[in-house]
């Protein structure tokens, strides 16, 4: 297992989201479909928001959405990210239903815009942790 | 529950804001709840009801601050206490709980704070969100502002006339922080990006104080210093799904059911409504409390906010202190309290009226919102 790069904030698992966390680890982005009603949810948590049932199965989204919104960091609000600004975080409007919120890669923040077709890529930042990050689909 | 004209506002306090490294928080706490009392023509013997804000993290060195703290330094001991986050607009709703109950006669309101900085910037434990390099309340009201570009017509042509007309009521008010500090549209437009849609001139202040003030029922506000400034509608809904999971990050938002909630026990709509004081932690945020309010359609605040009408002279003024954009940061307090001094006629240069020529209030709209866009109230004021 590598250890974390020097200064990078790193997930914080709890006992609601260790599973979510457990699965990037395998580069497979899980949310939880309610066994009762079929509600697929995030964030994660110990119940369905809908029907407030227990029973959950994590199913494996295809990581292939558009992006719903987006900003643009101009200012690190802390130094682990001085180095890459300017840089987007987006929410992502997933195909299966939850919106998502990570990074934007492999693009200038310039080129970003709302509705941009966009699918998973995996960033491995250390001590076992991917992070579930974002990139253009390329047009062919 | 019909609340209405029931309750009003008394007094308020006001403390220095700005920047002081050498005075505590609870300092503020105790001066501005004094100076509320004493501005309503009361004694500490007369309050019996206390609330206070759950207080970002201390100085070091410094105990932190409860309401029984407050209310020990204050040598009072309340029927009813209070503390907790969601601040003026909630507090009010608690305040008339308990005066409505019977257990209180005199309620104070109150927020203090030294250390915004510490709470926006870098909290002390992260998020999941900060992984990927998200941070802040700024970057999450951007990425609503960001959703209502792409869906409507709104974006920094309609934000820079909210902040420039803000800007010309604090240059009327001695005590707002940028008092001095003129902003035309030009200053806006070389303000930088913080995250972008959002400049710094879109962002509120950040500063050290208190704001407190007193409410009391309209039958004992008669007899006080000031002519009191009536309840006459209270609305709030909380929508409470963080903005990253909404799916409609581009509203409505909770305003349009408080809205819609306190005009109803008012029984007015907005014609009546002479100024609004709308919580302003970033320039969108007027925008889209305005629109929910239905004061003009999706889009069609670029165009409604021209001609200055908000600003000094205008037809609708909003946000008279300068709001927390240009006078100060209080939370909820900021705009309830300049609602309420307003409609007492105690603002000297910016008094709406002759003065600013703009109609004389007797009604003013108020507004508190919270999280991100997860909760909302609405109160309507009228002159007593």
């Amino acid at each position: 297992m590598k250890p974390a790069m020097p200064g990078k904030i790193l997930p914080q698992p709890n006992a609601d989201t260790r599973p979510f966390w457990d699965f990037c680890r395998r580069h497979e982005l899980r949310f939880q479909k309610c066994a009762a009603c079929g509600h697929l949810r995030w964030p994660a948590s110990f119940l369905c928001p809908m029907c407030y049932e227990k029973a959950a199965e994590w199913v494996q989204s295809e990581g292939k959405g558009t992006v719903y919104s987006y900003v643009v960091y101009h200012q690190a609000f802390h130094p682990a990210f001085a180095g890459d600004i300017p840089y987007v975080t987006a929410v992502i409007a997933l195909e299966e239903g939850p919106h998502f919120l990570s990074a934007i890669v492999g693009c200038a923040p310039e080129a970003v815009h709302c509705g941009m077709p966009v699918e998973l890529t995996w960033e491995d930042v250390g001590e076992g942790f991917s992070l579930p990050k974002f990139k253009p689909i390329q047009q062919p | 529950m019909n609340l209405k004209d029931r309750y009003a506002i008394v007094g308020v306090g006001c403390t220095p804001q700005g920047r002081f490294p050498d005075r505590t928080v609870l300092s503020f706490y105790v001066e501005s709840c004094a100076n509320a009392i004493l501005d309503a023509g009361l004694e500490r013997k007369d309050i019996d009801g206390l609330i206070c804000y759950r207080q970002f993290p201390t100085r070091p060195g410094e105990e932190e601050v409860s309401a029984y703290l407050v209310a020990q330094h204050l040598g009072l001991s309340p029927n009813a206490i209070s503390q907790e986050a969601n601040c003026a607009r909630s507090h009010l709703l608690h305040a008339l709980a308990m005066l409505e109950a019977g257990l209180c006669r005199y309620v104070v309101l109150s927020y203090a704070d030294t250390s915004r900085l510490g709470t926006l910037g870098s909290p002390p434990s992260y998020t999941d969100k900060a992984v990927f390099g998200h941070f802040g309340l700024a970057a999450d009201y951007a990425l609503a502002a960001r959703r209502a570009m792409h869906t409507q017509h709104t974006g920094p042509e309609t934000w820079k006339k909210i902040a420039v007309s803000q800007r010309r009521w604090a240059n009327l008010n001695p005590a707002a922080l940028m008092h001095g500090q003129n902003m035309s549209e030009e200053d806006y437009d070389r303000s930088r990006w913080v995250v972008e849609p959002f400049r710094l001139a879109d962002c509120c202040l950040m500063n050290d104080g208190g704001r407190a003030c007193v409410i009391t029922s309209l039958e004992r506000a008669r007899d006080l210093r000031h002519p009191p400034a009536v309840i006459m509608g209270i609305g709030q809904h909380n929508p409470s799904r963080e903005i990253q999971a909404s799916t409609a990050m581009d509203g409505p938002t909770g305003a349009f059911f408080a809205g819609q909630t306190a005009f109803r026990m008012a029984g007015v709509t907005r014609d009546d409504i002479d100024a609004c004081q709308i919580y302003d932690c970033f320039t969108y945020t007027v925008e889209i409390t305005l629109q929910d309010y239905g004061f003009f359609a999706p889009g069609e605040g670029e165009s409604w906010f021209d001609h200055g009408r908000t600003a000094p002279g205008g037809s609708l003024p909003v946000n008279t202190s300068g709001g927390l954009l240009s006078e100060a940061y209080f939370m909820g307090l900021t705009p309830l309290t300049e609602a309420a001094m307003q409609l007492m006629g105690r603002c000297g240069e910016r008094q709406l009226g002759p003065a600013t020529g703009t109609k004389t209030p007797e009604l003013i709209l108020c507004s508190d919102n919270g999280g991100v866009f997860q909760t909302h109230s609405t109160t309507i004021l009228r002159k007593g």
